[in-house]
This record gives C-alpha cells, structure tokens and sequence, in this order.
C-alpha cells in the first residue's frame, strides 16, 4: 500500500484506489517478466457478509511504455463481473467452497483480460474465475488450492491471477503518519515539546494481517520490450465519467466514456511527494505529463522537513536543502530512470521524458534469494527497487535514505550524506509480514481468513 | 430497493402539470436533432485537458447504450455534454440547453 488513500478523492473510492504496483523479471521463469498491481486497501479479513471484490465498474489496467515517452504502448485491460447465483439468500456461500465452480459459492466474480497496443486491442481471456475470498475453515476449507486454481493462462501464453492475497508491503503507517515518527529513531524526533518519546522502539507493521486485491500477469519479456531492455510501468483505474443513482431501481447507473481516477507507478511519490491541493490531478493524469509535478521531486518537502524533524541529525541534508540545488538523483531516480555511467554495471534510464513510472531494465538477472537486499540497488542488488520492484523491497527504507541524501554524491561527488541517512528505516522487514510470501506466482502471501483474523 | 422519496412523481410522469417529462424532452430533443437543429458537435469522446486520454474497454460489453444522461454544462451558451453507452458527444445548442432548464424549473 505504497499509495493507499493517498489523495482526497480516492480516499473515498477503494474499489479503485491503485495501492501498489510490482514489476520484476520472475525469479522462477527465466524469460518472463511479472506484473501485479493492487487495489482496496487495508482490508480487515473479516469481510463479511459483503466480502471485498473488484469493481464492475471499474476499468483496471497496467500499462507499460517500452519506447521511453511516458505513454503506454501496451496495456493490460482487466474488466470484472459479478453474478449472484440465488439472490434471495443474504449468503455470500452457502456451504464450504472446496472449488470455484462449487455450487455453494453464491456470489462470485469473473473476469475478462486485454491487450491494447496502439489503436488495435486483443482478448487474450473471458469469464477468467477469481477465487472466493479467505473466509475460515468451514467457507473456504483449502484456500490454497482455490487460489491456485485461479491461476489463468491467457490465449498465446501468460499466466494471470486475479483476487485477494496478503497485503505484502510493510510500513509503520501508525508512526510515520504521526508527524514523521520513526520509531527506532522516535527519541531523536523533535517531538514538539511533548517528550513522548525516551528511547527507540521497534517498528509496527501496520498492514500485517490485512489483505488486498491483486492482479498479478506474466509474459515473456519479448511481448513487453521495445528496441531496448528497459520498461516503464503503472496500473491505473478508471471509470465512466458520470455515475447516477437510479433510485427507483437502487443502483448505480454509469455512462460515458472512461476517465483515469487512479494511478500508481514508484512507491509513495503521490503518497508522500505530491501536495494535497495536486494529489487528485496527479491521479487523472498519464506519467507523460509528470513534468508538470518534477518541482516536487527535485525539491522534495519530506526531505525539508527531515532536519527539522529529527534536530541535529541531518546536518549535511540541510545544508543542501538550504543550497536550493534540485535534486537530480531523485529526478534520475523517479522520473527518467538511472543514466548508464552513474553506478557501475547499472542502468534503467528510459530518456530525457519526465515521467513516473517503474523502471525495469529486463536484460539484468535476478538476484538468488540467498543473495538479495531488501534495500535493492542501495544494497547493492541491481535487481531490487528502482529496478523495477520486487514484492519484498523495503521500498520506505529506500526511499527515505534517497530522500535524506543517500544517492545525492551520483549527481555530486562532493556532497557527504549525513551517517544518519544509511540508516534509515521503520523498523520494519519482510519477516514482518506474517502470511509468507511464494516463490512463485502470484507471489503475493495467502490471504489472511477473517476466522482466524477477526479483527 | 424502491425510492422511498414521496416527493418524486412516479417514474415517466411529468414533472409539473403542462410542461414537459424529463422522458419526453430528450424524445423530443433527440427528435429535433434527426431534423436538423443547428447543434454543432463539437467532438466526440473530447479530449480532456492536459493531455490525459480516456480508455473504453477493449471488448463491445460496455459500448452498448444504456440510459442517455445529458448535462447542461453552461445554458447561457448552450454548452452541452450528452453520454450514453462508453460515448460521449458535445453540443452546443442553447435552444436545448434553454429547454432543459425550463423542464427542469
């Protein structure tokens, strides 16, 4: 949930608010690259009777720009349908669901998947089965095997996986919403005079035990890159522009073409980058209009504030916030991918088109498990954030020690990072997600049941 | 579930004794329009602002038209927005915007 509620308007609309969005070359199938995106954030397990599904009306896509101008060149569309097989039961099922074409599974949804390039569009699958949600022993018997059967192959090849999963980005949203605490740092904070805080403290994960709704796609590199490796991608939802209440019916009616309300590409830039006064228009645009919002990368607010926040710890960050001088390592970082020559063996740069967009260089290999640092390319992982994002990169702690001037001496050799900077974090790792994540699609953890997760 | 708003007539019937139903002034506005009002389109599916573009689903399952919603963006100039279906057509026709008010009271 590196985008959750993040902007007014999509605050109050969570069918399509994007919360995430992962890209990365599959650890276990070499020649394939994996794409999930996620929506509807912060879900509590115990979900009932109404459990959490995708919206019908909603338009969900991920997109993937493979020639460097911030517009999609190929678009995975993703349309979803529910149907209710006896509407006169409040029952979401009405006995244990041991498959997904069990009888006993009232209220189901399905899916279709499409393939947009250009002005030319292709069905790759119809009537595509999601699994139930994870509801408790006597519901949904042997989740597991429900959500495996909902593994999809598309027409030509390509797996896709449409429904819930554990939520698996971990972030102390307890603390660092409460005017930037970090916990194992909190006795640094300034604290505004109250003197909560005497010592650190361990990071809270407050996603843990929550669950999310994850589209999850992979193909063959082949079918997502242009002339070179390197890939730009987002997910987006969208939805008719007008929406009317049909009482005398009781529902809502949609018409009109479909309108972007939602997008996500890097973790947390909309979150914690964006204004409030921006962060809905920011959400109707394309990444190739980015440049209208480059100000609040090159002079990030979070990186002001961090002096001030944490007094007498970031000194040099300071001085270089008071210098003035635009952060081009965020820039290159953000919005133009990393340029060849910046760091030994690496890039992901795109072009000179401003753009937020993931940035995958697809040419470098996976790193084995044993070997990987949840802080990627600062770990020193090229296969890690930004390269892409794996669903175990520490993308806070990462971003944070860029914020703070980490990856600053890439643009200007000269400037030391305050030893405070490497260190950043919320306390917080993969081991902190309580469902484990698979080493194999979708990826993503079996999702929390609302029996044994109550609340 | 049923309106429960007692204020609103039932589904069809006019909205005020002698004047127009919401039902029959777009019959009626869809009518004029097949007989050649002077309505300028000015484009269908227009683009928004800034650049962002809008996206129809690929397959035909949305495209089919549904109720006709219109909305009056401005009636003094007659700027208007008619959607149905994924489409979108804007007019401008302050004969109709007019009308539309009027109906509306």
């Amino acid at each position: 949930m590196s985008s959750h509620r993040e902007a007014p308007e999509i605050s109050t609309d969570p069918v399509a608010d994007s919360t995430d969005v992962y890209a990365f070359v599959s650890p276990d199938k070499p020649g394939t690259v994996t794409l999930i995106a996620n929506y509807i954030p912060l879900q509590t397990p115990a979900g009932g009777p109404n459990f959490y599904e995708f919206g019908d009306d909603v338009l969900y896509e991920i997109h993937i720009d493979n020639d460097g101008d911030g517009q999609a060149d190929i678009s995975y569309q993703f349309s979803f349908r529910t149907d209710v097989l006896d509407p006169g039961t409040f029952l979401y099922n009405t006995g244990p669901i041991e498959s997904l074409s069990s009888p006993n599974w009232n209220r189901r949804q399905s899916y279709d998947v499409a393939v947009v390039q250009g002005s030319s569009s292709r069905t790759l699958g119809t009537g595509l089965a999601c699994p139930p949600c994870n509801i408790g022993p006597l519901s949904t018997p042997d989740y597991p095997a429900l959500a495996a059967a909902a593994v999809h192959t598309l027409s030509g090849g390509g797996t896709v996986f449409a429904g819930q999963r554990a939520e698996g980005f971990y972030v102390d949203l307890g603390a660092i919403f409460d005017l930037g605490d970090l916990r194992p740092f909190e006795n640094l904070h300034a604290q505004y005079g109250l003197n909560v805080f005497s010592g650190p403290a361990p990071g809270v994960n407050a996603t843990n035990h929550l669950n999310v709704h994850s589209i999850a796609i992979q193909v063959p590199v082949s079918w997502v890159t242009g002339g070179h490796p390197a890939i730009g991608v987002w997910t987006t939802a969208s939805r008719q522009r007008v929406r009317i209440w049909d009482a005398d019916n009781g529902e809502n009616v949609d018409s009109g073409p479909f309108r972007q309300v939602s997008r996500l590409g890097n973790p947390l830039v909309n979150e914690v980058l964006i204004p409030l006064g921006k962060k809905d228009l920011w959400n109707s645009l394309p990444p190739a209009d980015d440049k209208l919002f480059a100000g609040y990368v090159t002079h990030p607010g979070l990186a002001a504030l961090l002096p001030s926040l944490y007094p007498g710890v970031f000194p040099h960050l300071a001085a270089l916030d008071a210098s003035g001088k635009p952060r081009a390592d965020l820039e290159a970082i953000l919005l133009t991918g990393i340029p060849a020559g910046l760091i030994p063996g690496f890039e992901n740069f795109t072009g000179p088109v401003l753009a937020d967009m993931l940035r995958l260089n697809t040419s470098i290999p996976t790193t084995p498990a044993a070997k990987q640092s949840i802080y990627g390319l600062l770990g020193g992982d090229p296969a890690g954030f930004p390269n892409g994002r794996r669903v175990t990169d520490d993308v806070v702690a990462i971003e944070l020690r860029a914020l703070a001037g980490v990856t600053y001496p890439l643009v200007d050799k000269s400037f030391t990072p305050d030893a405070a900077a490497g260190k950043l974090t919320d306390g917080l790792t993969p081991a902190s997600v309580s469902s484990p994540y698979l080493s194999s699609f979708p990826y993503l953890g079996v999702p929390y049941s609302g029996f044994y997760n109550p609340s | 579930m049923p309106s429960h708003d007692a204020q609103q007539p039932p589904a069809g019937a006019s909205m005020l004794p002698g004047r127009l139903s919401r039902r029959g002034l777009l019959r009626g506005a869809a009518a004029a329009g097949a007989a050649g009002l002077a309505v300028t389109a000015m484009g269908a599916t227009a683009a928004p602002a800034l650049g962002s573009e809008s996206r129809t689903p690929a397959p035909a399952a949305r495209a089919t038209a549904g109720p006709i919603v219109v909305h009056v963006r401005d009636a003094r100039s007659g700027d208007i927005e008619v959607f149905s279906g994924t489409s979108q057509v804007r007019l401008r026709d302050k004969d109709l915007a007019a009308r539309i008010s009027r109906a509306i009271g």
